[in-house]
């Protein structure tokens, strides 16, 4: 019971602001789709016009490849978690969930069966009469999740539902939500600004930007592919070289910069040419210290300012010649103690693990 | 027209059976309660008063009479004013802002003792003993301070029974009543505005003020007064309204010789049978009102919607 | 803050005043009920007497002075009072609930205007929003010719309802507005997501979440038509609501009865007040019940769940409240004792000043007049009050002979 969600064209405007423009895209049926951006993008506004509390000014929405225009959102096979839940704090719990059936006239008895089956399917049974101030976070984030199902809706859109909750009960409600979505096998569409939600729970994701669409993909092809220097520093981290392109050699690009030149990948929808102003990328993760026998594409002398301890990995802030930024991650295992504020050092990164792209701003600036 | 006064379309958004309601019962205040009255009084205001048989007929014309008649009297009377009916206005308004400034006054210690001093379970029991008298009908107790002030009441019958004077005093006809029972009947509409006010205040700003040495009387007129602006100007736009406005006190404590201006318009109504001449006076009063909060407003730079919350 | 004891001292002697000034009236007021001399008055006192809760009395001069039971006037005020209330509150909370949910969808730039048209009415002095009504209406009726109009235009009732429906309204309207503040719409966007129409995310969203204001905002509306008068006054035309019967006595002359009437105002006044803030009590102690359960079923460890026994103690308000039951039997005793209540009493006292008031009438020499007032007496009833003491400087010199 899952359907496509598909926008064509979409465009919302409040006065002459485009909080969305020209967005086309197609989630499949029974996907885990993940439009990612900052706040303000526009990722809500689209989340909205999926389930029909705002008309796009321009372009479609189509639910199982039927129009969706003029039809209002308690008509629409969709069911939207809200980022502040929305839970009916004069209602139970069960009332809560059996509330779109009350709404469609469904008998006492009935509301109260699927009320109990979908409150077994939140690992919250028995718990039906309880007041909602009564539970705890992560259980109304569940009851919200129930709420939303009780009509077997064809696409779940979550708007941001997890925020609200603090890091440990984030990371267990990640993996609960991806359970449930396996279970009931229906099309989930979530929206975040949070990027490692975005990539541990998705098939896919959208990533935005004021209004547009920068890049959809899988979410390994965006992480290591990234379609514009937006994306390449919004999702992930991504050290940023800027330079001009001064060779091509086949798919890989030379960029000449202040501090150096260094050879990276092209997308192939991003070809580059001589002469053009362009960003090289490197992740702190794809910067090695060398050691004897390695041998990289490309080096890079640092000068090490700071370093911070998180766990399993050791980041370091180094600076270079030209007084730009670098940050490198060393996994703990490999002994770091000998480099301290202070030393230079030499690092080297793989031409097939960096990526050159057309200048434009940063997700960071 | 939706998209105009409305921010979603009117119909869409609340469904046609209650957007209908809504509609009937906003145009039925506005329109039907609110303004086609105050336009026909408006309206009568300036007709002769002739009998309802007569309406429409020669008699029936528009004239200023009933105003002139207001400033300069009968048209046999020899006097160049009419000073009856301009006295009792005149004495009316004055009254009314010395009552305004009186429960001011008398409040201000009282809400900021409440708010900002006594402890939480105090306050509680002070609020609670003032809302109690405010639910007593204020007839009743006009009545109470009429028990008091009766020329045989209770404070003469003590004052002469003990020995302190010969002969009662005669508070009822000195109006000195009607004076403590217009200050009496209106004083909590100055005290909850202002204790609001002062209550939101932020505690560590008087103690800021004390701290840097600012004096009690600066540290109020500085600090406490500037902020419970909104609920000072509020509390006197009600009061003076109200009393500009009362009848009932005036009906039960005022002598029988003088007038407060509603009996003056209750008497060209409901004793002359004047309606027109009635409807005017009420004009004149109205005005009086919507030029009193105008001033308020303009003055001390408020909104309407701080005034009245 | 911590003022000087001194300025303390003085704070505590201005809200004594204060308070005395607010209630001093009223409790001297109650006072008087039980007076039983014609004019509410204290220090004359002749007998302690309920007579002005009950039946009133007959005056020495045959005068019958109605108590609170006898006086139909102020029943059928009452009654009238009681139906404008019923009307008001059916007008005035759906159009207070109504404006108030608008406000929250006309377009910013409008709700500053929209918003000033909804609180004119408090701002308009009561007698003008009476009498606009009145005169407005005269001429529906007029136009109207004979029949319904022209009879609902001219009932004092069905005017006095739509009078103070006009301010009482906005009231209404703030109380709504109020709880409107604090409504989180994403509720109503929620409901409709989930398939109610809006007809049932009003229905089954707003109206119970507006409940508390609908209750309240019901009981200010009856209660601020039940004591109105500046606008009752003028569009209750020919008929009598409560506080038109009361200004009517008070402007005839002011009587015991009245007092009784206010007293049992009060007591109801507070009566209410109190079971209001049990109720309210019992409900947040009944949440915090249930926010205790859920927090101890969450405790891992019992250390919570462990009860702690209470030492015996009287709660303060019940000593209270025996004290003043000591002082009242004492009271009452000494004057039973010193025979100031009962018939004997009243009656003792009534035979002086018939006496008094016979020698006095003798010596005017009007004896017809006497005869004819004693023999009209039993007939009584307030017509005949009304008539005798039209003017009020005549009662008050009656009440000199007390």
């Amino acid at each position: 019971m899952s359907a496509d969600v598909e926008l064509s064209d979409v465009s919302v405007t409040f006065g002459s602001f485009y909080a969305a423009k020209n967005v086309n895209v197609k989630v499949n049926g029974g996907e885990f789709f993940s439009f990612l951006g900052p706040s303000g993008c526009g990722k809500t506004t689209l989340l909205r016009a999926i389930s029909g509390f705002q008309e796009p000014s321009e372009g479609k929405v189509l639910i199982d490849n039927k129009d969706m225009s003029g039809i209002g959102p308690n008509k629409r096979p969709t069911a939207l978690i809200f980022q502040n839940l929305a839970l009916f704090p004069l209602m139970s719990v069960s009332e809560n969930i059996a509330f779109s059936l009350e709404v469609r006239g469904v008998s006492k008895e009935e509301r109260k069966k699927r009320a109990d089956e979908l409150l077994e399917l939140i690992a919250l049974e028995g718990q039906g009469d309880k007041k909602v101030h009564q539970l705890s976070g992560g259980q109304k984030q569940r009851v919200a999740i129930a709420r939303a199902l009780a009509v077997e809706p064809k696409v779940l859109l979550l708007d941001e539902p997890l925020s609200a909750l603090d890091l440990k009960l984030r990371q267990r409600m990640r993996t609960e939500l991806r359970e449930i979505q396996k279970r009931v096998n229906i099309t989930f569409i979530y929206i975040t600004h949070d990027q490692g939600e975005a990539l541990t729970m998705s098939d896919r994701i959208a990533v935005m930007n004021e209004g547009e669409l920068e890049q959809i993909g899988k979410c390994d092809e965006v992480y290591n592919n990234p379609l514009t220097p937006f994306v390449a520093t919004f999702v992930g981290e991504n050290n940023p070289l800027y330079g001009k392109v001064t060779g091509i050699e086949g798919d890989k690009a030379k960029i000449e910069t202040a501090d150096g030149q260094y050879l990276a990948t092209m997308n192939e929808s991003k070809k580059l040419n001589i002469g053009d102003e362009s960003i090289a990328f490197v992740r702190p993760e794809s910067l090695f210290i060398p050691r004897d026998g390695d041998n990289f594409d490309n080096k890079i002398d640092v000068n090490i300012e700071s370093f911070e301890f998180e766990g399993n990995l050791k980041n370091f802030y180094a600076s270079l010649k030209s007084g730009a930024k670098i940050k490198f991650s060393v996994p703990n295992a490999i002994d770091t103690s000998s480099i301290t504020s202070g030393s230079s050092i030499v690092l080297g990164f793989e031409s097939s693990k960096s990526v050159i792209l057309p200048k434009a701003s940063l997700a960071i600036d | 027209m939706n998209n105009f006064l409305f921010t979603q379309p009117f119909f869409k958004k609340n469904g046609k059976a209650v957007a209908i309601y809504f509609l009937v019962a906003i145009i039925f205040w506005f329109v039907f309660l609110v303004i086609i009255p105050q336009f026909y009084m408006l309206d009568l205001s300036f007709r002769t008063n002739v009998p309802p048989l007569a309406r429409g007929g020669p008699e029936d014309y528009y004239t200023f009479e009933h105003y002139s008649h207001f400033i300069f009297g009968s048209k046999t009377a020899t006097d160049a004013f009419n000073f009856v009916d301009l006295g009792v206005f005149g004495r009316t308004i004055f009254v009314s802002m010395l009552v305004t400034i009186a429960n001011l006054l008398f409040c201000y210690p009282i809400a900021f003792y409440i708010a900002k001093i006594a402890n939480p379970s105090t306050a509680r029991l002070l609020i609670v003993s003032l809302i109690i008298p405010f639910w007593i009908n204020e007839l009743l107790r006009s009545f109470a301070l009429r028990i008091l002030f009766a020329n045989e009441g209770v404070i003469n019958n003590f004052l002469t029974g003990v020995g302190l004077l010969d002969q009662g005093i005669l508070f009822i006809t000195y109006d000195i009543g009607l004076y403590t029972g217009l200050i009496y009947a209106y004083i909590l509409l100055m005290m909850f505005p202002l204790y609001n006010a002062i209550e939101s205040l932020d505690i560590n700003q008087i103690e800021a003020a004390k701290d840097l040495g600012s004096s009690s009387f600066r540290t109020h007129w500085r600090i406490v007064i500037p902020h419970a602006k909104p609920g000072i100007v509020s509390g006197c736009t009600m009061v003076f309204m109200l009393t500009v406005g009362a009848l009932a006190t005036p009906v039960v404590l005022s002598s029988p010789n003088t007038l407060w201006f509603p009996q003056l318009i209750y008497q060209w109504f409901n004793m002359n049978d004047n309606w027109s001449r009635g409807s005017a006076y009420s004009i004149i009063l109205l005005i009086v009102s919507v030029i009193f909060v105008l001033t308020m407003m303009r003055i001390f730079k408020v909104r309407i919607g701080e005034i009245i919350k | 803050m911590r003022p000087s004891y001194f300025i303390n001292f003085m704070m505590g002697i201005y809200i004594f005043i204060f308070f005395a000034y607010l209630f001093g009236p009223l409790i001297i007021m109650s006072i008087t009920a039980f007076n039983s001399a014609e004019f509410p008055s204290i220090t004359p006192w002749e007998c302690f007497s309920f007579r002005w809760f009950n039946e009133g009395k007959i005056a020495y001069d045959g005068q019958h002075l109605a108590g609170l039971l006898s006086d139909w006037r102020l029943h059928d005020g009452i009654i009238s009072s009681l139906i404008i209330g019923a009307g008001v509150v059916t007008l005035s909370v759906p159009i207070g609930m109504a404006a108030a949910i608008v406000l929250t969808q006309v377009r910013s730039q409008l709700r500053d205007i929209y918003y000033s048209i909804s609180i004119m009415p408090v701002l308009f002095p009561g007698v003008i929003i009476g009498i606009s009504t009145v005169v407005l209406w005269d001429r529906i009726a007029g136009l109207g010719g004979e029949g319904f109009i022209a009879d609902i235009g001219r009932n004092g009732i069905f005017l006095t309802i739509l009078a103070q429906t006009c301010f009482i309204s906005t009231y209404c309207f703030l109380i709504f507005v109020a709880r409107l503040q604090r409504f989180d719409q994403t509720q109503e966007e929620a409901a409709l997501d989930l398939g109610a129409s809006q007809t049932q995310v009003f229905f089954k969203i707003l109206v119970p979440y507006l409940s508390p204001a609908i209750a309240s905002a019901a009981v200010i509306a009856f209660l601020f038509s039940f004591e109105n008068y500046n606008t009752t006054v003028f569009s209750i035309l020919s008929d009598q609501t409560l506080t038109t019967v009361i200004a009517s006595k008070v402007r005839l002359g002011i009587s015991p009865a009245l007092s009784a009437l206010a007293l049992t105002i009060i007591a109801l006044t507070i009566i209410a007040a109190v079971t209001y803030e049990v109720l309210r009590r019992r409900a947040e102690k009944r949440y915090a019940e249930s926010q205790e359960k859920f927090v101890k079923e969450k405790a891992a460890d019992n250390r919570i769940n462990k009860k702690y026994k209470a030492g015996f103690k009287i709660p303060k308000g019940i000593a209270a409240i025996l004290l003043i039951v000591v002082f009242a039997t004492y009271g009452a005793t000494q004057v039973v004792k010193n025979d100031l209540y009962g018939q004997s009493c009243i009656d003792a006292a009534d035979k002086e000043k018939k006496s008094k008031f016979l020698e006095q009438l003798q010596t005017l020499e009007s004896n017809e007049l006497t005869d004819e007032e004693l023999s009209g007496g039993s007939l009584g009833g307030n017509q005949d009050y009304g008539d005798i003491f039209g003017d009020p400087s005549l009662f008050q010199d009656f009440g000199g002979f007390d």
